[in-house]
């Protein structure tokens, strides 16, 4: 099962002018980001580092200094302005289709929520309050973010997520066809190859696409997914029933899991460390490795932003945290993920870092992911 | 179902936090955004037109590429160029405003 452009019933329904929008915003991001944005650096030279060195007399040192001089160059200033507008766009051009169809959205989600054919679950937990770090900030510009629930049936912040990742990763460069939870198939067939779990679980799932994906390559497996936001959920519940595969989902923080010790064979998390702060990483990372049986896979991936080649490089990278409502994405950039993981409990000669070329990619498309295995006697799975 | 423009409003105010300008100047920033969105609204105003061509073409049993191969000349060319001139003019408007910048009070300080 293709993960992206995957079409179920709790998709809204577009009118063809509404695609020709997110095409075309598509389109505008692809421009910015293939054929503008590479020319950051280049400007940095030219314009930024001497405009910074005729107010200062010297050369930008520090990353404040270097973020200081991108700043002055009006070619990047004009980029900024575009890039964050197309990112804006990305949620009007999803989100319209979304509001305006919501009350049939929202019908077919109570009634798959409640259908006695349904093949996973749904666990809401009402007296948690979703992690503020994460919930109260618009990341990537969500309009709500990813926590926002609007009560019983409400789908928005799942749908917004699925529909602007599809403009979005495409307008990057990331195939519609790729699949992270492909890739890490892929990567466990080459690196743990006869490893099969029986239990797996998926940490911070949003909308539920890998999840889904786990569960309909392993129709066997039983799978358990997890975010922080109620909305995300719902509407990760019903996409899964509706295409007929069989996930559960709970709503639970992720450095705080209610799951037992040594209770899943495989525990992954797709693109969720950029999105938490170095306190929740390191205690989501704890309690991947207190969930997972001896023997068991620890699998967290998340994009390749990591060890950029200069500082100018670095601090360009860094857009996303100052304009992209990304806030913790140099944290995760810079942080010590090996330390982390064996600081958890994995043996250091199991945690390895993986450098993942994207199933279909079309700019060269990588993830980066880092793996350990706990300790035990029973390593085939 | 809502609206087109009430589901938007409904988007639009959702959205949380602070707007950091890239622009020296927040208007300048604005009218940029504004700018990017019809030229997103004439993309679609443009696959329209293509979808009303084809359909024209396939009704006349021909190729859509016959059907906008078409060259203007003599008084339909001469429309067609005063048409793009009041077009151009209508955009550059301000480009040609006689009237100098005033100065403006700044809001009491
Ligand atoms: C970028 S999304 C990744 C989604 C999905 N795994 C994918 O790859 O498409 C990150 C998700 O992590 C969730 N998240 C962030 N902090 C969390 C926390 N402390 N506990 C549980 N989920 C969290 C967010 O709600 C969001 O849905």
């Amino acid at each position: 099962m293709k993960v992206r452009d995957v079409q179920h019933a709790v998709l809204p329904q577009t009118t063809v002018e509404e695609r020709s929008r997110q095409g075309a915003v598509v389109a505008l991001r692809r421009l910015l980001n293939a054929k503008v944005r590479p020319r950051n650096v280049e400007i940095y030279d030219s314009e930024a580092a001497p405009a910074f060195a005729e107010r200062h007399g010297r050369r930008p040192q520090s990353e404040e200094e270097i973020r200081e001089a991108f700043l002055m160059a009006p070619s990047y200033r004009l980029w900024s302005a575009a890039n964050r507008s197309a990112q804006e766009m990305i949620w009007v051009s999803v989100g319209q289709p979304i509001y305006r169809d919501l009350d049939r959205m929202e019908a077919v989600t109570e009634e798959l929520m409640h259908s006695p054919a349904r093949r996973g679950s749904l666990t809401l937990d009402p007296s948690y309050d979703p992690s503020p770090e994460v919930a109260d900030v618009d990341i990537h510009l969500q309009p709500g973010g990813y926590g926002m629930d609007r009560g019983e049936n409400d789908v928005v912040a799942g749908a917004l997520y699925e529909l602007g990742g599809n403009v979005f990763s495409f307008g990057q460069g990331i195939g519609r066809g790729d699949s992270k939870a492909g890739v890490i198939l892929r990567l466990l067939e080459e690196a743990f190859t006869g490893f099969k779990p029986a239990r797996m679980l998926d940490i911070g799932c949003s909308a539920g696409a890998a999840s889904a994906a786990y569960a309909a390559h392993w129709p066997d497996v039983e799978v358990h997914a997890l975010d922080l936001g109620a909305g995300m959920l719902r509407y990760a519940h019903a996409r899964a029933e509706s295409l007929g595969v069989a996930v559960h989902f709970h709503q639970m923080d992720a450095s705080s899991l209610t799951f037992e010790d040594d209770s899943f064979d495989l525990v992954v998390s797709h693109n969720l460390m950029h999105e938490i702060g170095e306190e929740k990483r390191q205690a989501m990372i704890r309690e991947s490795f207190r969930v997972v049986r001896p023997g068991g896979v620890v699998i967290h991936q998340d994009v390749a932003i990591r060890n950029p080649p200069t500082l100018v490089h670095q601090v360009e990278r860094d857009w996303d945290t100052h304009w992209n409502g990304e806030v913790h994405w140099a944290t995760y950039a810079t942080a010590d993920l090996k330390a982390d993981m064996i600081a958890a409990g994995f043996p250091a000669d199991t945690v390895i870092e993986h450098d993942l070329a994207a199933l279909s990619g079309m700019m060269n498309n990588r993830w980066y992911a880092i793996s350990g295995r706990k300790p035990g006697q029973d390593n085939n799975g | 179902m809502k609206s087109e423009a009430e589901a938007l409003i409904e988007l639009i105010s959702s959205a949380r936090g602070a707007r950091k300008p890239s622009l020296a100047n927040r208007e300048t920033e604005e009218v940029l955004n504004i700018a990017l969105a019809t030229l997103i609204e004439l993309a679609v105003a443009n696959d329209r037109i293509d979808r009303l061509e084809r359909l024209v073409a396939q009704l006349r049993g021909e190729d859509v590429s016959a059907l906008r191969d078409i060259t203007y000349e003599g008084d339909v060319a001469e429309e067609r160029q005063q048409a793009t001139d009041g077009l151009l003019m209508r955009a550059m408007r301000i480009m040609l405003d006689p009237r100098e910048e005033a100065v403006t009070e700044k809001a009491a300080d």
